[in-house]
């Protein structure tokens, strides 16, 4: 868990910080605001009520010590409290855009706020009898070096400061930064003093003095998030069973995560609120945050609460439901389609017993595993934390898995009555670190056994093997390959030589993504377009430029080998036009030759879908497409007209479905889409034979609707169009 | 919670980061499998006797109904709202349930449907009590037509199975030429053409005479279609020509026809169809596969038990404000996050804009690395399987194939960047190879082509704690221990899942089919996953043995802080260690063997106490003094609670003392 920590930010609010300077567009605050805005809301989005923030302004054009210290006290005029220490919400952040402005004076004195800074904090962290509590206490200043500063008491401060380890930071509008090497030209000499004085006030303090410019740049890096590592099992590894026999072996380990993928925050539902009148927080202030005209603005949303309704079939009457009472419920699993109840003190017969424990089932080698078959994420196995002999076990095991050149396997419970996983071990011996990983393997369960046809040859139905073929690659395409291959190796590509793009040079995209627009729209309501991705997060979304130059060669080769080709996408219809097309059975037997290849197929209501597809194949007249397509629509009226219940509407979907697709093949989307406009308004109007406005919910979930300009060029109809329809 | 939603309005409960692009998802994604099964004189006909163990006794229909029955259950676990159903033909009896006799010699044995668990029983019974079955299981005068079969099959998929992504008829026969004249055969034709048309496929068993064998070009190769219209990308597998199963071949009839019809179990669905870049300006196409997937079983649901019968019941959810209790529409809805103690909004299109700022959905190669650089504490999750695929991509099927066998000779992996569909979150990969894969019997298990192992960001890392302990293995010490593991080597040196049932699910399903058929519940479970004690036993004990002396010696040595020169030890900072001289803490090469010397001689500085120091503390009656943090960290020393009040504490670091004898 962080400790807890106080943190100032000082901001020099002088007249001097409004104006633009070294070709900036922003005045020197709202640049410097930038870092400000950043730091805090990455606090505020912790949510730690333990991380307590504070804001004084030097400066600024009036006075305000909040009591801090004696408002009558003497070299404090031109300071203003903004916030006294406290954990940061929301409407604070607001709360300080709208007082955060350069003033309209020269007056006040940086370190006379610096002198406030610590006294708060002083104040903030101690305990009832005075007593400083364990806190990180830290004081970030943002100044442009421009005012007048007293600087007798300096080193009496740096001293007080360091013993009471402080951290403190400063940051300069284009103070001078050997490190980077920027100077400021023609630099005012008050604030060159200004600045030698500061440097050496912050070195005294151990502290960091730095250029703002660096800070805003080093913004887009993402932070991490630190989290103490918690174990997920505790107790013994062992091989063998130590209550039955005498040699066996028992490890005290503990087992702690060792990757574990860190999820963007989500976005909760709320409803819109309705009694806006009331509302307590539609002020001028909250409204502020409306983008454009998007959704009310915060404070405006109301939690959202899910409420259910429980249903089953009518016992009499299949397909149609009825309510039931919540007490009428008992819980129960499905055994394909039986319920089978178990009362609640039953509940626990169907799960397996078991003890705890972490088991050694076996060796395997490490060259034959497939690497692959981890599924889960890793964990690190220790030794007992402070038990030497679990120490030197642990590591007699790991040694002699990484000198065999084999894993282990185990069975693991980590908990009393948990179901049992079987894992794998992987010795890690890496400079001072030595344990061993662990990862969850398949059950048989798990697997999936689909087949696939063999890569490096063909068969054919009668057995026997081609090793030429258009999908086999030929030896030149294999020489570009492999010539691509090792041209585009990243392994010494990265800083010093190191590997390119190793897991720990990566971050999140989506995570820091989120993060970042959070904050951003936090601070920044009234801009309407989103900020881009930090550059960062998308740097390995493609191979490095520099690479990509020099292996120009080989790509355009392989390019060549390949030979690959874009399927037009008129062509990737599935049904096919004419008869010859069609597919044939394993024999090659053109099935409608044997039939006679007829002009005219007549659509049978008892074998709907395949007598609709053999007649818009067998012809290519409109009016015979037109003609099928209305006994369809019929068919598919009297599914729905004689359903009861919900009893037909399945095969009115399938019915539908395969209309809209054969149609849309056909490139006469107006066939379909009249049709559907008719049933739509059919089915509304309770046309067909009762409330049939379930198969319209079905019809408008399934997608069958208009088919519109994006599925079929020949469609008169929008995509707008398309998704209204849906409506009503 | 019951979880149990209505499924009918896919459009409502969609998810929409999980928005498929494909278009077959707005099927139903459902599977249907109809076991039609031939029940001729032939097909009655059992084995000849014989005192092999291993010997065929099933006839060739048993041993379909035993497949069937074996797939039914296994269904029920892996696909629970698949439907299944099945068919005899040729049998004296007709019905089809329905009081419908136009099918003559069908008869519907289980109805198309999620299986009940009445099903179940009715097929056990019948395949566990031959003198029912014989009952039923008489052969017609003249075969089943064919046709009849074919069409019927049409019928049930049709009202029972209607807009189902897959429908697949499992045909078991002996017969290779089931009709009498050309126009027969012609009618069947046209019939398996409406089969094809209406997207159900046909998987055909075939099971060899002892006498003829099976030849499928006199028949059933112009009834079988080598795609299915409902997946017209799916290569052609050997799903054409599944091999025939023959009668005493050293395996059973009944065991060459469960690996049959087990590999086609469940119906393949790919997960996603991406562009694949290899370079800039070449891509191919490609198909995703979930292989590997942990089976959960399934969630408890409500149960209405106020009429007759019980019923699940299925639950529909609506919103309600939380202000005014009032019904909130869907489209009233809006996502916000919390913030500060209040809430961030954006609107829809910018919720778009925020997870669609990576691009489209892709899997781009940015770069070759050693497979070296894939180690196992890289793992986040499970791996993906792709295949190429034609339909965007002329030649991709080369490409990708030139690729694989590049990546297998040099031992390499590609990096690459991977969005899986449209709103997913982007994630960096690892592609590595997968070789195809054959049993002794010349069958696959384990498809060529490559995986998708996604990789951590820095964010995903976590820290190995710290060690405190510096104590390192000496040679000797490995030696031993490295004969341990020559020594239990698991068969082959591999890990085998199929030899590993998941216990906690198989169990799971066995009482609860207990339940469903009102039958006794069994005592014990059958876990596959305890290790083979008696074998451990066997054939490491004398070594472990050894090892124990060894490290008895190799322990006393290195804490008494003289190690020897050759092992490296270390003192870290002031991190505590808590001494620990638990005799669990290791190996007991006998169980008789005395208590050992305790070792309080470290000399590093440790402030944990021992169990002696402790002991000697609450002797002089100071326990009581002690702080609640030492105490604590003594409990947490040993595993034990330390929650709870410091006169708990030390209750229980009494209770512990005692238990030690101390």
């Amino acid at each position: 868990m962080a400790s807890k920590e106080a943190t100032v930010y000082v901001l020099d609010l002088g007249r001097s910080m409004g104006q633009k300077q070294n070709g900036r567009s922003k005045t020197n605050l709202d640049w410097a605001m930038e870092y400000v805005w950043d730091k805090i809301t990455t606090t505020v989005a912790t949510g730690r009520k333990t991380a307590l923030m504070g804001v004084v302004g030097a400066r600024t054009d009036e006075t305000d010590l909040d009591g801090i210290v004696d408002d009558d006290a003497e070299g404090y005029s031109n300071t203003r409290v903004f916030s006294n220490l406290k954990q940061f919400l929301l409407p604070d952040i607001r709360h300080l855009q709208e007082h955060l402005k350069p003033s309209s004076t020269d007056e006040g004195d940086l370190l006379s706020a610096l002198a406030i800074a610590i006294e708060m904090i002083n104040k903030g962290t101690c305990g009832k009898n005075g007593n400083p509590l364990k806190f990180d206490r830290r004081i970030i200043i943002v100044t442009d070096g421009q005012g007048y500063m007293d600087s007798t008491d300096l080193d009496q401060i740096a001293a007080k400061l360091k013993a009471d380890k402080f951290e403190l930071v400063l940051l300069g509008v284009d103070f001078d930064d050997p490190e980077s090497g920027f100077k400021e030209e023609d630099k005012d000499p008050h604030k060159e003093e200004n600045e030698t004085v500061l440097k050496e006030f912050i070195d005294n303090c151990d502290g960091i003095f730095g250029t703002l410019a660096e800070a805003i740049s080093q913004m887009d890096i993402p932070r991490l998030k630190e989290t103490r590592p918690v174990p997920s099992y505790r107790g013994e590894l062992t091989l063998g069973a130590p209550t039955i026999y005498d040699a066996t072996m028992t490890i005290d380990v503990e087992r702690y995560p060792c990757t574990m993928i860190a999820k963007p925050p989500t976005a909760s539902a709320f409803a819109v609120r309705t009694d806006l009148g009331s509302a307590p927080g539609a002020s001028a202030e909250s409204s502020a945050t409306v983008a454009g005209e998007g959704p009310p603005a915060d404070g405006q949303l109301s939690a959202v609460r899910n409420q259910r309704v429980y249903q089953v079939d009518k016992p009499d009457e299949p397909g149609v439901k009825m309510n039931v009472e919540m007490e009428d419920l008992e819980k129960g699993y499905e055994y394909g389609r039986t319920a089978v109840h178990i009362s609640e003190s039953e509940f626990n017969v169907v799960k397996l017993e078991t003890t705890a424990a972490f088991e050694l089932i076996g060796f395997i080698r490490a060259d034959k595993f497939d690497r692959y078959l981890a599924m889960s994420r890793a964990n690190h196995v220790v030794a007992q934390k402070g038990n030497d002999k679990a120490q030197l076990a642990l590591s007699a095991l790991t040694h002699a898995l990484f000198e065999a050149d084999c894993y282990a396997i185990a069975r693991l419970v980590a908990k009393d009555n948990k179901a049992p996983v079987v894992v794998l071990l992987v010795p890690r011996l890496e400079g001072e670190v030595e344990n061993l990983i662990e990862v969850e393997l398949p059950f048989e369960e798990d697997m999936r056994r689909y087949k696939f046809p063999p890569l490096d040859k063909k068969l054919t139905i009668t057995g026997k093997v081609i090793t030429e073929h258009k999908d086999l690659p030929n030896d030149n395409l294999m020489a570009a390959m492999s010539d691509y291959v090792d041209a585009m190796d990243l392994s010494t590509l990265g800083e010093d030589g190191e590997e390119y793009m190793k897991p720990e040079d990566t971050y999140s995209p989506l995570l820091h993504r989120i993060n970042h627009v959070i904050r951003w729209r936090a601070t920044n309501n009234i801009y309407t377009t989103l900020p881009d991705p930090p550059q960062i997060l998308t740097k390995y979304s493609a191979p490095p430029a520099e690479l990509l130059k020099s292996t120009e060669r080989e790509l355009d080769a392989l390019k060549a080998a390949a030979d690959v080709k874009k399927v037009p996408p008129k062509q990737k219809g599935r049904g096919k036009r004419s008869l010859k097309d069609r597919e044939k059975p394993l024999s090659g037997l053109d099935v409608d030759e044997l039939l006679g290849n007829p002009k005219r197929v007549k659509i049978d209501s008892g074998n709907l879908i395949p007598s609709f597809k053999q007649a818009l194949a067998s012809t290519d007249d409109l009016d015979a497409i037109q003609a099928a397509a209305d006994e369809m629509g019929n068919s598919i009226r009297t599914y729905i007209s004689s359903s009861v219940g919900e009893s037909g509407y399945g095969r009115a979907l399938e019915a539908l479905r395969v209309m809209r697709d054969e149609i849309t093949e056909l490139e006469e989307p107006e066939i379909y889409n009249s049709f559907v406009r008719a049933l739509k308004s059919e089915i509304l109007e309770g046309k067909l034979k009762g409330d049939r406005r379930e198969m319209w919910w079905r019809i408008r979930g399934s997608k069958y609707g208009l088919v519109d300009r994006k599925r079929s060029f020949a469609s008169e109809v929008t995509e707008e169009e398309a998704a209204e329809f849906y409506k009503g | 919670m019951a979880d149990y939603t209505q499924n009918n309005r896919p459009g409502e409960e969609e998810d929409e980061e999980e928005e498929e692009i494909d278009d077959s998802s707005y099927k139903t994604i459902k599977d249907a499998v109809l076991f039609a099964i031939d029940v001729s004189a032939t097909m009655l006909e059992r084995p000849p006797f014989s005192d092999d163990k291993k010997a065929d006794r099933d006839s060739p229909t048993s041993a379909a109904l035993k497949c069937a029955y074996q797939l039914m259950q296994q269904r029920i676990i892996s696909n629970p709202n698949d439907m299944m159903g099945i068919l005899l033909f040729g049998t004296e009896k007709t019905d089809l349930k329905d009081g419908d006799n136009s099918f003559q010699h069908c008869y519907l044995l289980s109805d198309l449907d999620v299986p009940s668990a009445q099903d179940v029983k009715q097929l056990r019974d019948l395949v566990e009590n031959e003198e029912d079955a014989a009952e039923l299981l008489k052969p017609a005068d003249k075969p089943a037509n064919i046709s009849t079969v074919l069409f019927c099959a049409n019928q049930i998929f049709t009202t029972k199975a209607p807009n189902f992504s897959s429908r697949r008829l499992f045909l078991v026969t002996d017969n290779d030429y089931p009709v009498k004249v050309k126009q027969d055969k012609d009618t069947a034709v046209t019939r398996a053409r409406d089969l094809y048309d209406l997207g159900c496929t046909i998987d055909l068993f075939p099971i060899s005479r002892t006498d003829s064998g099976f030849d499928r070009s006199k028949f059933y190769n112009d009834l079988v279609y080598p795609t299915s219209s409902s997946d017209p990308d799916a290569p052609i597998t050997s799903a054409s020509v599944t091999k025939i199963a023959k009668s005493g071949d050293g395996i059973t009839l009944l065991k060459q026809l469960l690996s049959s019809i087990n590999s086609k179990a469940a119906p393949r669905r790919a997960l996603f169809s991406l562009p694949f870049e290899i370079g800039p300006g070449l891509r191919i196409g490609i198909k995703g596969f979930i292989m590997i997937k942990r089976q959960e079983h399934a969630k408890s649901c409500y149960v209405w038990v106020g009429g007759e019968k019980a019923q699940i019941v299925s639950s529909t959810t609506s919103h309600m404000s939380d202000d005014s209790a009032r019904v909130v529409e869907k489209t009233e809805l809006r996502k916000a996050y919390k913030f500060g103690g209040d809430t961030i909004t954006f609107t829809p299109e910018e919720f778009i804009q925020i997870r669609q700022c990576f691009g489209e959905p892709i899997l781009r190669i940015v770069g070759f690395k050693p497979m070296s650089s894939l180690p196992i504490w890289h793992n986040t999750g499970k791996a993906t399987f792709i295949y190429p695929s034609e339909s965007d991509f002329v030649g991709s099927t080369r490409v990708f194939s030139a690729l694989q066998q590049t990546l297998i000779k040099t031992k390499k992996m590609a990096v690459a960047w991977f969005i899986a569909r449209r709103n997913a979150a982007p994630v960096i990969a690892a592609i590595i190879p997968g070789e195809e894969k054959y049993d002794e019997n010349g069958e696959q298990t384990m498809p060529p082509g490559l995986w998708i192992v996604p990789l951590p960001f820095a964010d995903d890392l976590r820290q190995s704690p710290e060690q405190v302990s510096n104590l390192k293995a000496t040679e000797e010490l490995t030696d031993i221990m490295r004969k341990v593991v020559e020594q239990l080597q698991l068969p082959k040196g591999v890990y085998e899942p199929s030899k590993y049932p998941n216990p906690d699910l198989q169990w799971f399903y066995r009482i609860l089919q207990a339940m469903a058929l009102e039958e006794e519940v069994p005592e014990k479970a059958d876990d596959k996953t305890v290790p083979k004690y008696k074998q451990i036993d066997k054939r490491a004990s004398a070594l472990l043995e050894e090892f124990g002396v060894e490290f008895e010696k190799e322990h006393q040595s290195q804490s008494r802080g003289k190690p020897k020169a050759s092992i490296p030890v270390r003192k870290r900072g002031a991190a505590a260690a808590v001494v620990d001289d638990d005799d669990d803490a290791f190996v007991k090469p006998n169980a008789k063997r005395v208590k050992k010397e305790v070792k309080t001689e470290d000399d590093d500085g440790d402030t944990g106490m021992t169990d002696q120091d402790m002991a000697a503390i609450s002797d002089r009656g100071q326990i009581s003094k002690q702080s609640v943090a030492i105490l604590k960290e003594f409990l947490k020393g040993r595993g034990k609670n330390t929650a709870g009040k410091k006169i708990d504490l030390i209750e229980r670091v009494q209770s512990y003392l005692d238990s030690k004898g101390l």
